[in-house]
C-alpha cells in the first residue's frame, strides 16, 4: 500500500476520509452548506477550472496521475453512491428527523458537508480524467469527452447554480392582481411585474359509477373491475346488476327528490340511473350524485349491502388565462397549463394548483414562478450526455476478446 | 380491448413461446425451422397486439399502471431475447426471456389492473411515452445482462473461461446503460416542464439515480481488464437487485412516503 501507482485500496481510504472529514466539519460547524450566489459562484467556477488546468499542465506528481485513474474513479463513484444510497433510505427534509440525523446532516444530505466534499472530490477526479484523456483532442475520444465533460458540467452547474435558483409560489383569485410571491419559508418577494388572473378553467373526465358498501361507506372496487363512465345513455354491468344512465346532468341541484340542471356555483354532477338485478329481476330507479364542496352526495341503495355511488370526476386539464402587467397600461396575455409553462422575462410561470376542495368551482389558481439562470448550462451538459450515450449504443463495447487471453 | 380479453392473449402467447422454445432446443431442418420462427415471433406479437388495442380503447397511452408497463416489458424483453438468439444463437437467452415474459403475463392475469381511463394532467406530456419506453428497454437489457453475469459465474465455477460471456455482458450493459441514461435525462427534461425543476431528489428519482450509479460503477470497474473478473460478475448479477428495488421496492420504503412518482396499481 501507498506505493505508486495507487490502486483501489488507497482510493477507498482517501475518498472515505474525505467523506468522514465532511461529517466532522458538519459536527463542528453545526449547520449545513449554503453555497454562495452570483457573482461569488461564478468566481469559484473560474478558479476551479483554472486550478484543474494549471495543475494538470504543470504538476507531474504521481498523485495527480493517480487522480485520473480508474481506481480513483471507482472509489469516488462508490463513496458518492453510498451517500445517495443513504438518501434513498433516510427520509430527507423530514421535520421529525431525530437529533443524530440533524447533527450529521443525514436528514438533508444534499446540504451536508460530507456531500459537498465527496462530490467535489468526484469532480476533481472527473476533471483530471477528462484532461488526461482528451488533451490533445482526437476524434476517437468524442464519445468519452461528451459523456464525461457533459456530466462534469451538469454537476457543477446544478450545484453552483442552486443558490441562484428562485422558486416562488403565488396564489391569485379570479379578477385579482398580484405582485407578491412567496418562497418555501413563506418570505414574500415583490416581482418586477404583476399577474392578473382573468379566468381559471378545469376540464374534467366524466364521473364514474361505483358500488359502495352500505356498512362502512367504502367503495367496492375489485382489481380487474371496469369503471364505467357516467354519460347519458351509457350502460354498465356491475356485480350482477345492469345499469342504464337515463339522464345525466353535468351541473345539477337537488329539488325535493329529483335533480335538475343549474349553473349555480357548487353544483354537482347527477344522474338518474335504472338498475336491474339480472337473476332476481329487481328494478331500482333513482338519482345519484357525487356531491361537491357545497352539496352532499346522493347514493342509490340497491339492497341491504350495497348502494350505487357516483365517483367524483377527476381533472383532465386545468389552465389559467393570465394578464401580465409590466406597468399600469402595458400588458400581455397568456395561458398557463400543466406541462406548458409560460416564459416571461427570465421567469417561467407554471400552473401549480387550485382550490382542490372546490374542484371545478375553484376561482383560485396557484402558480409556481421559477428563475434559473444556470439552466442553459445544465441543458448543455445534458445534451452532451445524450449524444454521448447515443454513441455508446452505436459502438457498444470495444473489440471482441481474442480466443486466448 | 379491455383486461377482460387479456387471458386469451396471454395464454396463447405462452403456448406459442413454449412450443417454439421446444423446437429451438432440437436440431431442425427445412420447414420446421420456419415453424419455430413463426411460433416464437407470433408469441411476441400477441402481447404487442393486446397492448396496442388497449391503447386504442383507453384513448391514452397504456404506460401508467404497473400492469400496463408489465405488458410492455414482456414485449421488449422477448424481442431482445429473439434478437440475441438470432444474432448469437444463445438458446438459454431465449428461454430466459420467454420465461420472464410468461411470468409477467401471469402476474397480470392473477393481479390485473382496474380499468381506468383517466390520466392526471401532469402525465399528459409529450415526454411521457419516450421517457417510459426508453426506461423499459434499458431495464430489459440490464435484466439480460445480469443473467449473462450469472452464466459467467457458472462458467468460472466449472473452470471455464468466461471471457466471451463478459464481452457479451459488457456490450449488453453499454446498451442498457445508455437507455437508462436517456430515461433519467428525459425524466429531468420533463420534470422541468411539469414541476418547475429538473431534479428534486424525490425518492423515485434518487433510486433511479442509484441504479444508474451502480451500472456506472460496473462500466468503470471493467475498464481495468485485469481486475477481478469474479467481482465484476457478481456486481453485474447483483446490480439488477438494485434496479428491482427502484422499480417495486420503493413503494415500501419509509423515505418514499412523499414521492410523487410512485405508481398506482
Ligand atoms: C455520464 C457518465 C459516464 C459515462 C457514460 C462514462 C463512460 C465511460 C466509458 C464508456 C469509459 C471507457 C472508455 C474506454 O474504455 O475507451 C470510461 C472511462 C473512464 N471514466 Fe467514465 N463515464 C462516466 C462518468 C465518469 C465519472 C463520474 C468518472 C470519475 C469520477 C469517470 C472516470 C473514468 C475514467 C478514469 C475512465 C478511464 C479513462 C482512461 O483510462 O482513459 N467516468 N467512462
Amino acid at each position: 500500500m501507498w506505493k505508486y501507482p495507487w490502486g483501489y485500496r488507497e482510493g477507498f481510504i482517501i475518498t472515505l476520509s474525505v467523506m468522514v472529514a465532511g461529517f466532522a466539519m458538519q459536527l463542528v460547524k453545526g449547520s449545513g452548506v449554503h453555497l454562495p450566489g452570483w457573482p461569488v459562484n461564478g468566481i469559484i467556477l473560474v478558479v476551479f477550472i483554472l486550478y484543474l488546468i494549471l495543475v494538470h499542465r504543470y504538476v507531474k506528481h504521481p498523485l495527480i496521475r493517480w487522480l485520473s485513474s480508474s481506481g480513483a474513479a471507482i472509489a469516488s463513484i462508490s463513496v458518492f453512491t453510498l451517500l445517495v444510497l443513504l438518501m434513498g433510505f433516510i427520509p430527507q427534509k423530514d421535520p421529525q428527523a431525530n437529533d443524530f440525523l440533524k447533527m450529521t446532516g443525514l436528514d438533508h444530505i444534499t446540504r451536508s458537508w460530507a456531500y459537498l466534499l465527496t462530490s467535489l472530490f468526484l469532480l476533481i477526479v472527473l476533471g483530471f480524467t477528462i484532461m488526461r484523456r482528451t488533451l490533445p483532442f482526437s476524434i476517437k475520444n468524442t464519445a468519452f469527452f461528451l459523456n464525461h465533460a457533459g456530466l462534469w458540467i451538469v454537476i457543477v452547474a446544478a450545484s453552483l447554480g442552486s443558490a441562484d435558483l428562485w422558486r416562488l409560489s403565488m396564489s391569485v383569485n379570479e379578477g385579482q392582481v398580484s405582485f407578491t410571491a412567496y418562497d418555501a419559508q413563506n418570505n414574500g418577494y415583490r416581482l418586477p411585474f404583476a399577474i392578473k388572473l382573468m379566468d381559471f378553467k378545469i376540464d374534467e373526465y366524466p364521473p364514474r359509477l361505483g358500488l359502495m358498501n352500505n356498512a362502512d361507506g367504502s367503495l367496492k372496487i375489485k382489481k380487474g373491475d371496469k369503471l364505467f363512465e357516467v354519460v347519458e345513455g351509457s350502460e354498465a354491468q356491475l356485480d350482477g346488476w345492469k345499469m342504464v344512465v337515463v339522464h345525466y346532468y353535468e351541473n345539477a341541484r337537488k329539488n325535493l327528490n329529483r335533480y335538475e340542471p343549474t349553473s349555480m356555483e357548487g353544483a354537482a354532477p347527477a344522474a338518474l340511473v335504472l338498475a336491474v338485478e339480472r337473476s332476481q329481476r329487481d328494478t331500482v330507479l333513482g338519482w345519484i350524485s357525487s356531491g361537491s364542496h357545497k352539496v352532499s352526495p346522493s347514493f342509490l341503495p340497491l339492497n341491504h349491502e350495497v348502494s350505487l355511488a357516483m365517483i367524483s370526476p377527476a381533472p383532465r386539464k386545468y389552465s389559467s388565462s393570465i394578464r401580465i402587467y409590466e406597468s399600469m397600461n402595458e400588458y400581455e396575455d397568456f395561458t398557463v397549463e400543466v406541462n406548458d409553462p409560460v416564459k416571461y422575462r427570465g421567469w417561467k410561470i407554471y400552473q401549480a394548483g387550485y382550490n382542490e376542495k372546490k374542484g371545478k368551482w375553484s376561482r383560485l389558481s396557484v402558480f409556481e414562478l421559477v428563475r434559473d439562470p444556470w439552466l442553459p448550462v445544465v441543458y448543455t451538459g445534458i445534451f452532451m450526455i445524450l449524444i454521448g450515450s447515443l454513441y455508446l449504443v452505436w459502438m457498444g463495447r470495444s473489440a471482441k476478446p481474442t480466443a486466448k487471453q | 380491448m379491455t383486461w377482460l380479453e387479456f387471458p386469451y392473449f396471454a395464454f396463447s402467447a405462452i403456448f406459442l413461446w413454449f412450443t417454439g422454445v421446444l423446437l429451438a432446443l432440437v436440431r431442425l431442418r427445412g420447414g420446421a425451422v420456419i415453424l419455430r420462427d413463426v411460433l416464437l415471433i407470433s408469441g411476441t406479437l400477441l402481447p404487442l397486439a393486446f397492448v396496442l388495442l388497449l391503447w386504442d380503447s383507453l384513448e391514452r397511452p397504456p404506460f401508467r399502471t404497473l400492469a400496463e408497463t408489465r405488458v410492455w416489458y414482456t414485449v421488449f424483453i422477448t424481442v431482445i431475447g429473439l434478437v440475441i438468439y438470432y444474432r448469437w444463437r444463445l438458446v438459454w437467452m431465449l428461454i430466459y426471456t420467454m420465461v420472464m415474459g410468461a411470468v409477467f403475463l401471469i402476474i397480470n392475469y392473477v393481479n390485473p389492473d382496474t380499468f381506468d381511463k383517466t390520466l392526471m394532467p401532469a402525465l399528459q406530456s409529450p415526454w411521457f411515452i419516450p421517457h417510459v419506453i426508453v426506461y423499459i428497454i434499458g431495464y430489459a437489457f440490464l435484466a439480460a445482462s445480469s443473467l449473462i453475469g450469472i452464466k459467467g459465474l457458472y462458467q468460472l465455477y466449472r473452470g471455464k473461461s468466461p471471457d466471451h460471456t463478459l464481452w457479451l455482458a459488457d456490450n449488453v450493459v453499454y446498451i442498457g446503460f445508455a437507455f437508462l441514461t436517456f430515461g433519467l435525462l428525459f425524466g429531468a427534461l420533463w420534470a422541468k416542464e411539469a414541476w418547475g425543476h429538473y431534479w428534486s431528489w424525490d425518492p423515485k428519482e434518487t433510486w433511479a439515480f442509484i441504479t444508474w450509479l451502480v451500472y456506472l460503477l460496473y462500466i468503470h470497474f471493467r475498464i481495468n481488464k485485469k481486475s477481478a473478473i469474479r467481482t465484476a460478475l457478481w456486481v453485474l448479477a447483483l446490480a439488477f437487485a438494485v434496479l428491482l428495488i427502484c422499480w417495486f421496492g420503493i413503494n415500501y420504503l419509509p423515505s418514499a412516503r412523499s414521492s410523487v412518482h410512485v405508481y398506482s396499481t
